[in-house]
């Protein structure tokens, strides 16, 4: 059997992939190092993806999602006589498609066979089926608001106007704030606005069909309103708003002409969702990079053990004259497959754990399968490319040029990596102390985020995380001269550290960064999500707000401990509250201040200088003040109700709630209470969107966090299994030589410990400094108060102090363990 | 090939320490015959070792050259010289598992040896002729240190290569299997294959049709 010498690829390489199996352990630590480097990269491009469709879903909780698609309307007053033809029209334009027409007259005097009222008419197909109805229900008449019912002496089946109405078949409740999704877009004609008297003030009656719509008596018709609407499915991507902005705007260009108002509510939405998918890419870059470095190191570290274990045979592959190249090419061939299917699995795991690190579990279509493939097949060719350099570098040194030394970690050690960082970080600062972060381009739209900014934190991190490892390694050099033999835990523990000084520099640099980004990443995402709650709450003054006439001077039983009422005066910019000390913390956003400030006139912002006078409201000279107050914010004057003389007189009265708006209104419903349509809760009063933009981009920054803290543990762990030979026969002499048991777990845990704990420390101290001078800087409204605080960050230091024991106690006793299991037969054998 | 297949003049090694620079080899110059069996002989730390690796173009020397069929290599570059390697040179460690490739099985050992130099091999031929018949599905961990220390002689066999170089061939064996080992270069050297063997075993020098006898580096009369 001759074999054929003439073989393309030769049986070493060809048997390489199988080779692998030899060893498990580095088997299983190629796959995990890949799938941890192809997480990180995969889940920067899902969650970056995902924080777009977020973003869409934040807005569109800020807006009618039954009205979505763009939309038209008529607010001018188009004639009565003039509708009919005119939607006739508009259906023969456009047949086939899904519209909603709403028609709405202005309010005229009117009667439904009783009492004379105002009322206003309209018509929308299927109106009859979203409201609650009271009394009556038969929809082949008049629909009447409760509000009107209550004040006419209504009567159903009479027949107003002299019978030329049609007969009233049903009473419904009032359509009031919080509205079903389906009033939504037609807030403005159906709510009820009671304390103003305008042409739309009150409750819609509503007609049984279009065609008595058209039909109305000339003195109820007069001017309509009309609106046009496309329902259309809810889009929960970018892209998909994207498309139906797109294709509602050609949908609705041929017919717009006939209308003074074209509504495309996605417009900014979907410019804002783009720009954060923007923002947060760029902001999680620097890290991601960070973490890719961190990553192929990880695989050179790994091909550099795997080039340790297979000296013999590259060196007999050398010798009968294989080159650096081809040995490159070895190494390629046997960690290739487990490099590559760790990046496969890398990339499920950034898909399957999207909901527990991303803002949305929703993903572009093809993000999958196009971005987020595309940069782990860059990142596995990048690690392949590693590898291959790796081995091939490593033989040349070994085989080629041995014992010229390793010139190129000499230069890498030497180089003050961390002073770069610092120069980089002080840079940064100065983007911080300038950011452009509150510099809106337009009303509505997004701050802009400077990545460069938002990267302070972690590079002083960084830094910190360099000097730490420089510093270990030169005390560990010079930690010979400590003698602690009367401690002898100590001085071994010392002594295990000092002949490990490679990979404890590395833990220990890869630990600091961990918990480093861990807490800057908790610290900025809650400072910013708290920051949007206080914010909110100060911009409104309170949970909920409804606006109520000046006459309502009691809550309504449901109401009572947990809302209070306030009279707002503005005058240029002047603003003062008008307050009711009772009850005021029972429904204004909790706010610190002493309750008895408030018996007397009080100022915001700055000491008091002299007397002001404000409209319905007493000379003020207050000699007390705060530094800021709930709706007031920096700026403003507080007056306690009992020295107001005529409630009339005051600008606007409002019902302040720590309740829901639902809550609200339904009580001040039932009570009888008049209302305007300015209700609302603080959730929908400041623009969230940039404080969630950086919420989201720190919240990936801790899942990396998280990633690095696992790389730290295994790195520690697999440091003390690799060790497990010079640990047991160390171990063995020494307990020989009389060290206990409990000293040399105690011996153990010192050591480790020290690793563990100075990752710890030096992580949370560099975060608490970076974070605590930048977190009040990344403040997207700066105009509202108050600015963004770090949070409690207890939680955390106890998560990661029992994490980092739980590591330590399991690194203990894998070298304990070891010491007890050889201590015989390595003796024998030593 | 001429009469000589390796001459090396004024071979010097210096190697660099932290406490200072040591002279391994020092100025050695020797012709090793085209035929029969040739030892580097001397005790630990006399330089054969560090000679050997010369000799087969592992390592550079500081001073002097080395002559492979009558080529100098001095000047050559590590691409030509990997190539004289490849084609030229066969040779064998001191502990029997370095020579061979675990995780592949005897017969796959030896195409591989044969492959690399790019040359081909009748493999149940050659392990009949080693002593090892039958043995082509062996995983190599099957076999004893005498018999991976013959199959690493039989690679240099399937090389075809112009010089067979060993280094303590039998250091780490108990007698009996240095005995299988030393009846393989003496069949080596029978069949005409130049052997280098670097050894302080009195049985296997006294094999030599050459012996050189090394102390501190240098070559002793």
């Amino acid at each position: 059997m001759i074999a054929g010498y003439r073989s393309l690829v030769q049986i070493p390489w060809r048997a390489a992939p199988r080779a692998a199996l030899s060893s498990p352990l580095t088997l299983l630590v190629s796959v995990v190092t890949a799938l941890l480097l192809s997480f990180v990269v995969a889940a920067a491009v899902l969650h970056s993806a995902a924080s777009g469709s977020a973003a869409i879903a934040y807005q569109q909780d800020q807006l009618c999602t039954e009205a979505l698609h763009p939309s038209l309307e008529s607010t001018v007053g188009v004639p009565h006589e003039y509708v009919a033809q005119g939607v006739r029209e508009l259906t023969d334009a456009m047949p086939g498609e899904r519209m909603l027409i709403g028609m709405y007259t202005r309010e005229k005097r009117a009667d439904f066979g009783g009492a004379q009222t105002y009322a206003k008419f309209g018509y929308r197909p299927g109106a009859m089926d979203h409201l609650t109805v009271l009394q009556g229900g038969g929809k082949d008449g008049l629909w009447v608001p409760q509000s009107i019912a209550v004040t006419t002496d209504l009567r159903l089946g009479e027949r107003g106007m002299g019978g030329r109405l049609p007969p009233v078949t049903a009473v419904y409740a009032d359509v009031i704030d919080p509205l079903p999704e389906w009033w939504c877009s037609e807030r403005h004609f159906v709510v009820p606005n009671v304390l103003d008297r305008d042409e739309l003030a009150s409750a819609v009656v509503w007609m049984p069909s279009a065609e008595s719509f058209y039909d109305l008596p000339p003195e109820v018709a007069g001017p309509t309103d009309v609106t046009v609407r496309f329902p259309a499915d809810v889009p929960r991507t970018v892209d998909e708003a994207q498309a139906l902005l797109t294709e509602g705007t050609a949908r609705i260009a041929p017919i717009a002409d006939g209308f003074n108002r074209t509504i495309s509510p996605l417009v900014l939405p979907v410019e804002n969702a783009r720009q954060t998918v923007v923002n947060v890419r760029s902001a999680v870059l620097p890290l991601t990079l960070i973490s890719l470095l961190i990553g192929l190191a990880g695989v050179a570290t790994v091909t550099a053990q795997w080039a340790q274990r297979r000296r013999p045979e590259l060196r007999l592959l050398w010798v009968r004259g294989a080159g650096p190249l081809a040995l490159g090419g070895r190494g390629v061939l046997e960690l290739g497959l487990p490099l590559v299917v760790g990046g496969a699995l890398g990339l499920g795991a950034a898909r399957l754990l999207l909901p527990a690190y991303a803002p949305s579990e929703l993903l572009p279509p093809g993000t999958v399968t196009t971005a987020a493939l595309a940069v782990v097949v860059v990142v596995v060719a990048l690690s392949l490319v590693v590898t291959f350099a790796t081995a091939a570098l490593r033989t040349h040194r070994e085989f080629q040029v041995a014992g010229r030394g390793n010139r190129l970690r000499a230069v890498l050690t030497a180089l003050p990596w961390e002073l770069a960082t610092a120069a980089i970080a002080v840079w940064a600062w100065n983007r911080v102390e300038h950011s452009g972060l509150a510099t809106m381009t337009k009303i509505g739209g997004l701050p802009r985020i400077d990545a460069a900014a938002l990267a302070f934190p972690l590079l002083v991190v960084l830094t910190a995380a360099l000097l730490t490892a420089r510093l270990t390694k030169w005390a560990l050099a010079a930690s010979h001269r400590v003698s602690l033999w009367s401690k002898p835990a100590a001085q071994l523990a010392i002594r295990r550290l000092a002949a490990g000084a490679g990979p404890v520099t590395g833990v220990l640099l890869v630990g600091v960064l961990a918990v480093g980004t861990m807490a800057v990443g908790t610290a900025v995402a809650g400072s910013q999500k708290t920051a949007l709650e206080v914010k909110s709450g100060m911009y409104t003054g309170a949970n909920t707000y409804a606006q109520i006439g000046p006459d309502v001077t009691e809550l309504p039983e449901p109401l009572r401990g947990n809302s209070t009422i306030v009279g707002f005066v503005k005058q240029y910019d002047r603003t003062a509250l008008v307050v009711d000390p009772k009850t005021f913390r029972d429904g204004a956003f909790p706010v610190d201040i002493d309750p008895a400030l408030l018996d007397e006139p009080l100022r915001v912002g700055s000491a008091p200088r002299r007397q002001v006078q404000l409209p319905g409201l007493p000379p003020l000279e207050p000699t007390a003040w705060v530094p800021s107050f709930p709706k007031l914010g920096t700026s403003g004057w507080v007056v306690p109700v009992d020295r107001i003389s005529d409630r009339d007189d005051v600008g606007s009265w409002y019902v302040w709630s720590s309740k829901p708006l639902r809550e609200v209104t339904e009580a001040l419903s039932a009570a009888g209470v008049k209302m305007s349509r300015n209700a609302d809760e603080k959730e929908k009063a400041v623009q969230g969107l940039p404080f969630l933009t950086i919420q989201w981009t720190f919240g990936f920054v801790t899942a990396l966090g998280a990633v690095l803290a696992v790389v730290a543990s295994i790195a520690l762990l697999l440091a003390v299994e690799v060790r497990r030979r010079q640990n047991a026969l160390s171990g063995a002499f020494s307990a020989r030589m009389g060290l206990g048991p409990a000293a040399m777990l105690r011996s153990h845990l010192l050591e480790l410990g020290a690793v563990a704990a100075g990752a710890v420390l030096v992580g949370l101290a560099a975060s608490a400094v970076s974070s605590g001078v930048t977190v009040p800087k990344l403040d997207p409204a700066p105009r509202l108060t108050p600015t963004p605080e770090v949070p409690d960050l207890l939680p955390l230091l106890l998560t990661t102090a029992v994490g980092g024991v739980l590591v330590v106690l399991g690194a203990a006793w894998i070298a304990v363990r070891s010491v007890r299991s050889a201590k015989i037969g390595e003796l024998i054998r030593g | 090939m001429g009469e000589h297949v390796l001459r090396l003049r004024e071979v010097g090694v210096d190697y660099r320490t932290p406490a200072g620079v040591v002279t391994a080899v020092s100025d050695v110059s020797l012709d090793v015959p085209a035929t029969g069996l040739t030892v580097l002989a001397g005790p630990s730390g006399s330089g054969k070792s560090t000679l050997l690796r010369v000799s087969s173009l592992v390592e550079r020397p500081t001073r002097g050259g080395v002559e492979l069929r009558g080529m100098g290599t001095a000047r050559l570059s590590s691409a030509a010289r990997r190539g004289l390697r490849r084609r030229d040179v066969a040779l064998v460690f001191q502990n029997p598992a370095d020579n061979l490739i675990g995780h592949l099985d005897v017969g796959d050992n030896l195409r591989a040896a044969a492959q690399a130099a790019g040359r081909a091999v009748e493999v149940d031929e050659l392990l009949t002729r080693l002593g090892l018949p039958g043995t082509a599905s062996w995983k190599v961990s099957a076999m004893s240190g005498g018999q991976q220390q013959r199959l690493a002689f039989g690679c240099a066999l399937a090389r075809q290569a112009s010089v067979v170089l060993a280094d303590e061939p039998t250091s780490q064996l108990d007698t009996s299997s240095a005995d299988l080992v030393l009846e393989t270069l003496s069949e080596l050297a029978r069949a005409g294959v130049p052997v280098v063997v670097a050894s302080h075993d009195p049985r296997l020098i006294a094999l030599a049709d050459t012996r050189f006898d090394l102390r501190n580096g240098a070559l002793v009369a």
